[in-house]
């Protein structure tokens, strides 16, 4: 028999049906496991097999969907009955395969899920090991939901089979996944992964799915698989009933057979006679395989960036070169000053962000794997993993979700051992930098020499050229003065070799004053010489300005509408007063006004001390609005806003305070204890202790009572303060406090949280009930206060 | 998998008018106070939320004293049998404002705390009146009780598992659950509704 993969080159293929629909019509129990008839009832299980393969399909599905080790301690066994019963059925049979089948885990994917990725690639792996050697002839992925999870089920069969991998994932009406990736986005993930087909199931009937067929028609490389549900189900004289029938679905089929498809089949509430007329009614028509596309582009969890003339923008921010604040932030863990930077960088038009997070202080690895899944909580941009360290590099294109821009390789053979080994394995955009075992050349045409060198050995890798974009690399005229010219030059000579550019622009103007007008003018020529990608400051006027005005002057701004969204903008900026004639610092901090409080006390700082600006400013201000708050004369969110400007305040006086006079020995340690994922009311207390001075180690939500205990060690922090909105965690918080102070009976705790009230707190033994974040500062303050005194 | 009972109630933002008792009660201002900062983070919350629901009718059984038997559970609660007293029949349900939401709130924890408390305000608000909408389209013609949830009074939270299970809420909605069987998407609510009778009747 042929394999698979190669019938799907060559024609038409047929999958099988619905199965539990199926399953609950010859008597299973609704709400009951059909998986659990592989051991009970195989008979009945080959018997639907054998009907799905006598209506003319070619793969049937394993009755092993919703099969996993979190689900049945018995999940090999149910497997291996599961395979057993489709091998029996297919026995005997001409073009007659067996699918074995992974459906989703039910459990949702950090950042915003507990299950951790690499759990989740376990957790199939187990599912895929125990199915080993068992007969099936291909592994298939579907009814997928979510991208990240289709990763890691992909991984896992990768990884611990040589079997083709098919998946199918579940679209919704809006044409996007649960999660919200669109099919464009889907393809460019799963087809860097190496699957071997791909498409949709399940959800929607083929009527809504001719809607996204296109989608896949236009992006995907590789044979495309449908599996409608037989339209949604309704009550028909008592009865549930789907509805759309097998004549009317097949007529469906042929619209998507014609759109692109070339494997077919079904899902919830088709049966043997779907499979039947769609077989049928498909068969005469002309075969074709979809052709092979020639587009660049890298993905996120809910779109791919496709990387071609019209500009594509790489936001530079996350890179601690030259940025004091950022190496502050990765050498403290200060994870939110990076966050902040990748969605400013997103708000300000980037289409994809750079992370570097290399400092030698620092774990590099660590620190890079935590960025990737933080950003991908707050940020839709695909990602550029930025490292030369090629252990990092690997981790970190593993836990992406999507397929990420990697940079980078270049032409030295120790780089391109390392690095085209992992895009082969898990796709992604490259960026090839111009550099050979001599270094840079002098030459456009030794640059362009070395591309075409990394393009022929990444062919050797099975990479095709359109995964690549050359970096000439931009060094500083001010080294140099021919070194624009040759960059611009080798541009050109790179395009022809069918390759997109990219440029870390900034650096063309390294060592020179005002930086902005040269890169800017830079990148201008660089953009006429045909460049596609720029490393770019996204916050810089001068560059947005070039980007800007190039798309409009090239025919990528149709109606110049970007162009004038953005013109107008500015102008609106311009024109408004920086500051009101009345306002001060102390009105600007109770009234939120965050831009403003900075203004002023910048102010103020020529001719006032730091301190005297804390003193008789800034903690003036926040008494008012708090007591304002305690007399409920003020709500929450006015508080908020008013500690957030007093904390840009703050920031602003301590950088002018002498580092001998800083005082951080006013510090809480803050954390919503194990088991308990609200977080809400301790961010709140955390934001006003930072507003009034405090340091805050926020250790964040679900901390074990160990990592709290460890903090306020390390840290010498008398003060803790602990969270719980869920009476079953006050256990937990009581556990807390007893390890603390039976670590160091000086640590003073503080407890909040819905279910607490001052009972409870001394019942558990903590120090201080705080009903309200205002009344948790007052308690810190006065704790300081005693502490001097 | 899904069953073939299950059923679907979608709404889109414009549909449900979030309840301002129940906002004003999260915000901790008075009933029907409005400012820009609430108006824009509103809008920003209707341009992600996405309301599903999806629902069975099932047969109960109450016949044991505070036992409620489902085809595919049964539950211990005292509170919940009582909320059921007379009834035949239930729906259970589950209705989420999408992961969209999760991803806002945690984008806005990081640049912006007062917004990021007014939004989660108004996405905890949002859910409860779409799950009154939802409720209010299920006992059309029928005479029901308050919905219960998990959670309520003596309902424990573990019963989640199946009648999560049971609604296919991972593949039809994306509700997940953690080991202290909270959801995801953090904006979810589930319930039981007992049937009395036919209105008319």
């Amino acid at each position: 028999m042929k394999k698979i993969t190669d019938l799907i080159k060559e024609k038409r293929v047929y999958f099988d049906g619905g199965t539990g629909t199926v399953l609950q019509s010859m008597g299973l129990p609704a709400g009951q496991a059909p998986e659990l008839w592989n051991l009970t009832e195989p008979e009945k299980i080959i018997s639907l097999h054998n009907n799905y393969f006598d209506a003319g399909a070619n793969i049937i599905k394993t009755n092993t969907f919703g099969v996993n080790r979190l689900k049945f301690d018995n999940y090999r066994e149910l497997i291996q009955a599961g395979i057993k019963c489709a091998r029996t059925a297919a026995q005997g049979r001409e073009e007659a395969y067996v699918a074995f089948d992974m459906g989703p885990t039910g459990q949702l994917l950090e950042p915003l899920g507990p299950l951790s990725f690499e759990d989740a690639v376990s957790l199939y792996a187990d599912n895929v090991k125990a199915a080993a050697n068992c007969g099936a002839d291909l592994i298939l992925i579907e009814t997928m939901n979510d991208s990240y999870e289709t990763k890691a089920a992909v991984l896992a069969a990768k990884e611990n089979s040589d079997l083709p991998v098919f998946v199918t994932n579940v679209y919704d009406g809006s044409g996007k996944l649960m999660t919200g990736a669109d099919p464009a986005a889907m393809i460019a993930m799963l087809e860097g992964l190496r699957v071997d087909a791909l498409g949709m199931n399940c959800s929607l009937g083929p009527d809504l799915m001719l809607n996204i067929i296109g989608e896949f028609k236009k992006y995907s490389s590789l044979p495309v698989i449908v599996n409608p549900n037989a339209g949604l189900p309704e009550v028909v004289d008592g009865e549930t009933v789907f509805n759309i029938g097998a004549d009317e679905f097949s007529d469906y089929m042929v619209s998507l057979a014609e759109g692109g498809a070339s494997i077919l089949g079904g899902c919830c509430g088709t049966t043997p006679e779907f499979i039947r007329r769609t077989v049928e009614k498909t068969s005469r028509l002309d075969y074709t395989v979809l052709e092979k596309k020639h587009f660049t582009c890298v993905s996120s969890y809910t779109h791919a960036v496709f990387v071609d003339d019209d500009p594509v923008l790489i936001g530079e921010r996350i890179n601690p070169t030259g940025k004091k604040k950022l190496k502050e932030a990765l050498r403290s863990g200060d994870l939110n000053y990076i966050l902040s930077e990748g969605i400013r960088q997103t708000d300000a038009g980037a289409h994809i962000l750079d992370v570097n997070v290399g400092l030698p202080e620092i774990d590099e690895t660590d620190m890079m794997l935590r960025c990737i899944k933080a950003l991908q909580a707050v940020s839709d941009l695909p990602l550029q993993i930025d490292t030369t360290n090629f252990d990092t590099l690997e981790k970190a294109m593993r836990v992406y979700n999507g397929k990420p821009l990697v940079n980078s390789v270049n032409g030295t053979e120790e780089s391109m051992e390392h690095v085209l080994p992992l895009v082969q394995k898990y796709g992604g955009g490259l960026i090839a930098l111009t550099i050979g075992e001599d270094g840079i050349p002098e030459t456009a045409e030794g640059r362009a020499a070395i591309a075409k060198k990394i393009i022929d050995r990444a062919a050797e890798y099975g990479i095709d050229k359109r995964e690549i974009i050359v970096d000439p690399l931009a060094l500083t005229i001010s080294s140099n003065p021919e070194s624009a010219v040759v960059t611009l030059e080798a541009i050109k000579l790179i395009r022809a070799l069918g390759v997109k550019t990219s440029l870390g622009v900034s650096n063309i103007s390294f060592g020179l004053p005002q930086r902005d007008l040269i890169t800017s003018t830079f990148y201008s020529n660089a953009l006429q010489s045909g460049l596609n990608c720029a490393i770019m400051n996204p916050f810089s006027q001068a560059m947005m300005n070039v980007y800007y005005a190039y798309r409009a002057l090239n025919g990528f701004d149709t109606g110049c509408m970007d162009y004038i969204s953005y013109a107008s903008a500015e102008a609106a900026a311009q024109k408004a007063p920086a500051v009101q004639a009345e306002e001060t610092l102390h009105s600007c901090i109770v009234k939120g006004l965050k831009d403003n409080a900075v203004i002023h006390t910048e102010k103020l700082l020529d001719t006032i001390s730091p301190l005297d600006i804390i003193n008789d400013h800034i903690i003036p201000a926040l008494n008012e609005i708090g007591g304002a708050f305690e007399q409920k004369k003020a709500y929450l969110p006015q508080l908020l806003m008013s500690a957030d400007a007093a904390s840009s305040a703050f920031e602003a006086v301590k950088k002018r305070i002498p580092a001998e006079q800083s005082d951080s020995s006013r510090a809480v340690v803050l954390a919503t204890v194990k088991g308990d994922i609200h977080d809400i009311g301790k961010n709140i207390v955390k934001v006003l202790l930072e507003s009034y001075g405090f340091t805050v180690y926020d250790l964040g939500r679900d901390v074990p009572p160990e990592v709290i205990r460890d903090c306020a060690v390390e840290h010498n922090c008398k003060l803790v303060g602990l969270s719980a909105l869920m009476t079953t965690t006050v256990p937990s918080m009581a556990e807390t406090i007893k390890l603390l102070n039976e670590t160091d009976k000086s640590i003073k705790t503080m407890v909040g949280g819905a279910v607490l009230n001052q009972e409870y707190a001394d019942m558990i033994g903590a120090d201080f009930y705080g009903a309200d974040a205002m009344d948790t500062v007052r308690y810190a303050e006065q704790f300081y206060n005693t502490c001097r005194s | 998998m899904k069953s073939s009972d299950i059923f679907m109630i979608n709404a889109s933002a414009d549909d449900i008018e979030i309840n301002r008792g129940e906002l004003a009660l999260r915000l901790g201002v008075s009933r029907g106070y409005d400012d820009e900062l609430i108006r824009s983070c509103k809008k920003k919350l209707m341009d992600v939320i996405d309301y599903k629901c999806a629902y069975i009718r099932t047969d109960i059984d109450l016949s044991e004293e505070n036992i409620c038997g489902f085809d595919f559970m049964t539950i211990d609660s005292s509170a919940l049998y009582k909320n059921l007293a007379g009834c035949s029949e239930a729906f259970v349900f589950a209705v989420t404002t999408g992961i969209g939401v999760d991803r806002l709130l945690a984008r806005l924890n990081v640049i912006s705390p007062a917004e990021h408390f007014v939004t989660d305000a108004l996405a905890s608000a949002a859910a409860d009146s779409f799950c009154g909408y939802a409720a209010g389209q299920l006992k059309q013609g029928l005479v029901c009780p308050p919905r219960f949830s998990p959670g309520y009074a003596d309902l424990s939270l573990r019963f989640q598992v199946p009648l999560l299970d049971r609604l296919d809420a991972h593949g039809l909605l994306g509700i997940t659950l953690d080991s202290a069987y909270l959801m995801t998407p953090v904006k979810s609510i589930t319930a039981i509704m007992g049937i009395k009778n036919e209105k008319n009747n």
